[in-house]
């Protein structure tokens, strides 16, 4: 294909719209990581098993929407709960004896995998592999040249008003800096009177919630299946990695740069004849160039993270 | 005076390692107590070991004549002690009012953190400057000064300093040789481990000495100064003629 091709093609292309997605995208992301980012930098270690809070928030979302019949915003409340509390039930009688007893990050890590392994193929047996579909229908609005669905609509201001609230909770709250203050230094925040234990559970429990509600919409936007919450976990560590490890601001940032990557990466591989399946490459490929020339991410940019 | 917090029998260490052996030692109230000696002799260990930082193998350590053997540090805040760790001793992502903050953390009572913290900046008006600058961008000295200053928001009545000289320049030591007087004087009782021992002997009413995990003298600051043989052996004073006077530090509030 020559280059003039390829240029034409590019000029066709609806860029409002690939800067829509990308914000759909990104907003999915940034729900779904804030959760990683924020338990990664307080326990130290990456929980693989994040992406099985989506997936388990998005089945009790499915559960609790789609067979008992309740309004979507009740599957929402009751999936970040359960999922919320089945996480802190995880860190409290597997991660945290680990840790007690030694294991190191790789152990904790492993463990986290083995998890992750446990609760999808659990999932698997209870609800089955094949895939599902929300049966609601969302309206669809055309505005120019831009077409929005509801439920996108819907997944932005949510990660808007929890960008926003988080914001004011770290910022404002006497917890909010205890949790910055325990991800920053752990052992200065005990010295200080922090109960670090308490915080690491409140983190858990509120990150799996998210995790859970970014199951939910995934789940709306695509299907329903025991590997809904795999699918994405590239995109999502790629976001932790990039915004920094425990850096909330980061996260922000780096949610929404992976987002646009992804979509704008889709329109260049369609355009030089390539399968838009190689888009998880553009979040391995970010990785790995964050890992190589600045391991920190954007942490350095958002010092209050 | 009577001992608020006092160790007997000690012996601590990491890992299995025993580092402290058998020390026995107290601060009253209003006083200043320097532990001091060589470097890998213990005394951060020694101080560690109180809060659970470091492990505890056989002893007790009293408060206020309570036993609080194995006591976690969180719960030694809210009692009446305070710890300055020699490093990463500020949260840097913070700001010096954040940092404040968290000091009382354990305190409820909104107007009283608010009138401390106006007392706090009274004491370090280096800081109040600053107040909205991240702890991360100060110099050695002004996050010293915050370590310290965010140990007293907690409302201690005892203060546990590891090496708050270390890599100080003159200036900014003696600032805070300044504030631990003026500490002192509000009756909080300090014990500072430390290896500049004219800084630490100039302030401290005692001191302790350290050598191999063991307590090999102890007795009030003078005498250390005074005993020739702690000074060569312990001490490493034995170069310089010292005038431990012009190392006092004159408060005049």
């Amino acid at each position: 294909m020559s280059l003039m091709l390829i240029c034409d093609d590019l000029m066709n292309v609806n860029w409002i719209q690939i800067l829509l997605n990308s914000a759909v995208t990104g907003s999915l992301y940034l729900i779904g990581a804030v959760g990683l980012t924020v338990t990664y930098g307080l326990s130290g270690f990456p929980n693989f098993a994040h992406a099985e809070f989506l997936t388990l928030g998005a089945f009790i979302g499915f559960w609790i929407a789609e067979d008992i019949g309740a309004p979507l915003p009740v599957a929402f409340i009751v999936a970040f709960l359960i999922t919320g509390i089945i996480s802190v039930l995880c860190y409290r009688f597997i991660f945290q004896p680990l840790a007690k007893k030694g294991a190191s990050t790789i152990h904790l890590m492993v463990a986290s995998i083995a998890l992750g392994f446990i609760i999808r193929y659990s999932i698997g047996a209870v609800w089955s592999w094949t895939p599902m579909y929300f049966s609601i229908k969302w309206p669809s609005y055309i505005v120019g040249s831009v077409r929005i669905a509801g439920q996108w609509s819907l997944l932005i201001v949510v990660a808007l008003v929890l960008a926003f609230s988080m914001h004011l909770i770290l910022i404002k709250t006497r917890i909010g800096k205890a949790i910055r203050a325990s991800s920053s230094n752990p052992d200065l925040a005990l010295a200080s009177g922090i109960n670090v234990g308490r915080i690491i559970l409140i983190t858990w429990f509120a990150g799996a919630g998210l995790a859970a509600v970014a199951g939910i919409f995934r789940a709306v936007n695509t299907q329903i299946w025991p590997l809904t919450g795999w699918d994405i976990i590239l995109p999502i560590f790629a976001v932790v990695v990039l915004g920094g490890i425990g850096n909330y601001y980061g996260a922000i940032a780096a949610a929404f740069i992976i987002g646009l990557a992804e979509n704008v990466g889709v329109v260049f591989l369609t355009s030089i004849g390539l399968s838009t399946e190689y888009r998880m490459a553009i979040a391995f490929i970010i990785i790995v160039i964050t890992l190589i020339v600045k391991p920190q991410g954007l942490a350095m940019l958002f010092r209050r993270g | 005076m009577a001992g608020i917090l006092s160790t007997q029998n000690v012996k601590a260490g990491y890992n299995d390692v025993i580092i402290i052996h058998d020390v026995s030692l107290e601060v009253a109230c209003g006083e200043i107590v320097a532990i001091l000696g060589p470097n890998g002799s213990g005394k951060s260990t020694f101080i560690k070991c109180i809060l659970g930082f470091a492990k505890l193998f056989d002893g007790n350590v009293l408060y206020d004549g309570n036993i609080i053997t194995g006591i976690t540090s969180d719960k030694a805040v809210s009692m009446g002690i305070s710890y300055v760790p020699q490093i990463n001793n500020v949260f840097p992502n913070l700001t010096i009012s954040e940092n404040l903050d968290i000091g009382a953390y354990h305190r409820s009572n909104k107007s009283e953190i608010k009138n401390s913290i106006s007392e706090i900046f009274d004491m370090f008006p280096e800081l109040a400057v600053k107040k909205k600058n991240l702890a991360g961008n100060l110099s050695g000295g002004e996050r010293q000064m915050l370590a310290i200053a965010r140990a007293i928001m907690a409302q201690p009545k005892v203060l546990l300093l590891d090496e708050p000289f270390a890599s100080l320049s003159p200036k900014p030591i003696a600032v805070i040789l300044s504030k631990l007087t003026s500490i002192k004087q509000n009756g909080i009782a300090i014990m500072m481990v430390e290896q500049n021992v004219r800084e630490a002997l100039s302030i401290s009413d005692r001191g302790y000495v350290l050598v191999n995990g063991s307590c090999v003298m102890s007795g009030n600051s003078d005498s250390l100064f005074a005993e020739e043989f702690s000074r060569q052996k312990f001490l490493g004073l034995e170069e310089k003629k010292f005038d431990r006077n012009k190392f006092r530090v004159h408060n005049d509030s």
